[in-house]
């Protein structure tokens, strides 16, 4: 979404009294400026000058908090639980990614051909788990995977498959959660790429019929180049999204440490084992790779559709 | 706004002149999908009715043997640490309106006068709102956490509705729409002699309704959903949220009662629920419009 530009206030009238030059601003204007500044203050630079501060420190929350230097950042490199949490989260994030994102354009696809009515019916049905609180599908999900007597177990059996420990084994946990959260997205991206499939032009699409193109030559010679940016758009909230996913990994984990990802690594160190310092400087390396991912991809997608 | 506003309806035929067989086989395909996203919730639904000898079949049958209501009846007088089902569905409501409201109110109002009015560091001040979207939720856990204690805010309801009255994302959803409406309007009821507060409230609220239904869709989803703060910041069961009840719940019956923890998820969906089926258009159009995810 493009920001426009309103009025500036400095193209105002030149400036000759205190009075004069408060009266070009609005009481209302600056009433709320005053209160929203009070409000992030408060609720966004103390606490973000905090965990800054915080990063350079040990804590335990009792005691006075003792200055470290940089050591909780050198002891970042050489911690192993850090490094497994950034694996998982990556791995994670990328192939929940991958396969919604595939999952959604080809749904997108599909209900593009069908009439404005039918979409909208279809739409309701796959957009339904975005709907519940993330702790009910966990619920759900871990009761569906359990090991003896579990629903999908069962399906496995009556197709003559073997019995899997999902959830159980430390190989299949992540994916478990995985393909829960893809189920849980799927309708809301598969909508963002129906709104810009639909405007894709038909005219486009006619010539390039003429012109003898197949109907994938169509897709990947028109369609998908028109919606890379809802693409990209898609791809950005979904990397801000899974990166900072929570839920499942705290009511639904694998074995041992299979399944912990930064943010349950964050919760945990500030409020399972208090120790803030350390908690805090995992939260800021957090940050700065959410923003560099983000900016990654927003650089590498604009190159691809700047033409 | 962007392309992507406008309706996901289009009513003239599409190019692809398909025969009939070709549409049903898509609807038939396109239909069996939706049976498969639908499967998870049929089992939550269902289960929510058995008694515990058939919820703990072994292989699992779908359908309940029996029906009862037991389960229901057992989760709402279920004590959760000092608290009930009931009480958090009741402090739910409550954090989920009263937050509802206030960022519909600081968003329009947000929007209106950083698109409209004039006061020092506008420009920067918005930009500055608008970058604090970059920082995730969790490297401010901790600290923010402090803060509410400072505040002595813990372990009650206004922690979990402090901060959020002001969102970032609504101001600058509104900010673009307000752009949207033309300044002559503005213009026109300044000369009349109308002040700043009476042309946002005649004026701009009215023509907002669109994005004022979006935002309030968003906002209900993500506080009524909240897990991960009100787990930090909320101990006392009586305080508890319907997310922690759940969590409550799901810790004190096991797999042998699971009905148990079906019921009460099935209890907590019916608000969701009923926001998504008054709004669901609206939900697809304000997904469609800011692609948001969660």
């Amino acid at each position: 979404m493009a920001v426009t530009a309103g009025p500036s206030p400095t193209d105002a009238a030149p400036v000759r009294s205190p009075r004069a030059w408060l009266s070009q601003y609005s009481w209302l204007g600056m009433g709320f400026a005053f209160t929203l500044s009070l409000f992030y203050l408060v609720m966004f630079v103390i606490p973000f000058g905090t965990a800054i501060w915080l990063s350079f420190h040990n804590w335990d929350y009792i005691q006075k908090p003792v200055f470290v230097k940089t050591r909780n950042f050198a002891k970042l490199f050489g911690d192993s639980g850090f490094w497994d949490a950034l694996w998982n989260t990556v791995r994670f994030s990328s192939v929940e990614i991958f396969v919604a994102l595939s999952l959604a354009l080809l749904l997108a696809l599909a209900l593009s051909h069908l009439r404005p009515v039918y979409q909208y019916t279809l739409l309701a049905v796959y957009n339904l788990p975005v709907i519940m609180p993330g702790v009910v599908s966990v619920l759900l999900w871990k009761w569906l995977y359990r090991t003896n007597g579990g629903a999908f177990n069962a399906i496995l059996e009556t197709v003559g498959l073997p019995a899997q420990p999902f959830s159980k084994s430390p190989d299949q946990a992540l994916w478990c959660i995985t393909l829960m959260v893809v189920w849980i997205f799927l309708g809301n991206s598969s909508i963002v790429l129906l709104a810009a499939i639909n405007e894709v032009p038909d005219s486009l699409l006619e010539a390039a019929q003429l012109d003898g193109a197949s109907a994938w030559k169509r897709f990947t010679a028109v369609t998908l180049p028109l919606i890379q940016p809802a693409m990209a758009y898609q791809v950005v909230t979904s990397i801000i999204g899974t990166m900072q996913m929570f839920e499942p990994f705290q009511l639904m984990p694998g074995p041992g440490h299979s399944t912990r990802t930064l943010s349950l690594y964050t919760y945990q160190l500030g409020f399972e084992v208090l120790n803030l310092g350390y908690g805090a400087a995992v939260s800021i390396a957090m940050f700065v790779i959410l923003l560099s991912a983000t900016l990654f991809e927003l650089q590498r997608r604009r190159r691809s559709w700047d033409y | 706004m962007t392309a992507t506003t406008t309706d996901l309806a289009r009513l003239s035929t599409p190019y692809w002149q398909r025969t009939r067989w070709q549409t049903w086989l898509l609807i038939a395909v396109l239909i069996g999908g939706g049976f498969v996203m639908l499967y998870p919730f049929a089992w939550l639904v269902l289960s929510a009715f058995k008694l515990p000898a058939d919820i703990i079949r072994i292989p699992p049958t779908l359908w309940p043997e029996e029906w009862s209501l037991e389960a229901f009846q057992v989760v709402l007088s279920h004590k959760i640490g000092g608290g009930s089902l009931t009480r958090s569905y009741i402090n739910s409501i409550f954090v989920t309106v009263v937050t509802v409201i206030a960022v519909l109110i600081t968003s329009t109002l947000g929007g209106y006068c950083f698109a409209r009015l004039r006061f020092p560091l506008r420009e920067p001040l918005f930009y500055f709102v608008l970058s604090t979207t970059m920082v995730p939720f969790l490297t401010l856990l901790i600290p923010l956490y402090i803060v509410m204690d400072r505040l002595e805010l813990l372990n009650t309801l206004w922690v979990l509705i402090v901060p959020s009255v002001f969102s970032s994302f609504g101001i600058f959803l509104c900010r673009q729409f307000v752009y949207g409406i033309p300044v002559e309007l503005y213009d026109a009821a300044k000369i009349d002699g109308a002040g700043d507060f009476t042309i946002y409230t005649r004026i701009i609220v009215g023509m907002m309704k669109p994005v004022i239904s979006v935002l309030a869709i968003f906002s209900f989803r993500a506080t009524f959903n909240d897990y991960l703060w009100p787990l930090v910041t909320i101990t006392d069961g009586g305080n508890y949220t319907l997310p922690l009840a759940l969590r409550g719940i799901g810790n004190s019956f096991g797999w042998f009662d699971y009905s148990k923890v079906m019921a009460s998820s099935l209890l907590t969906l019916i608000p969701p629920l009923i926001v998504f089926f008054i709004f669901q258009r609206n939900l697809v159009k304000g997904i469609a419009l800011t692609g948001i995810k969660g």
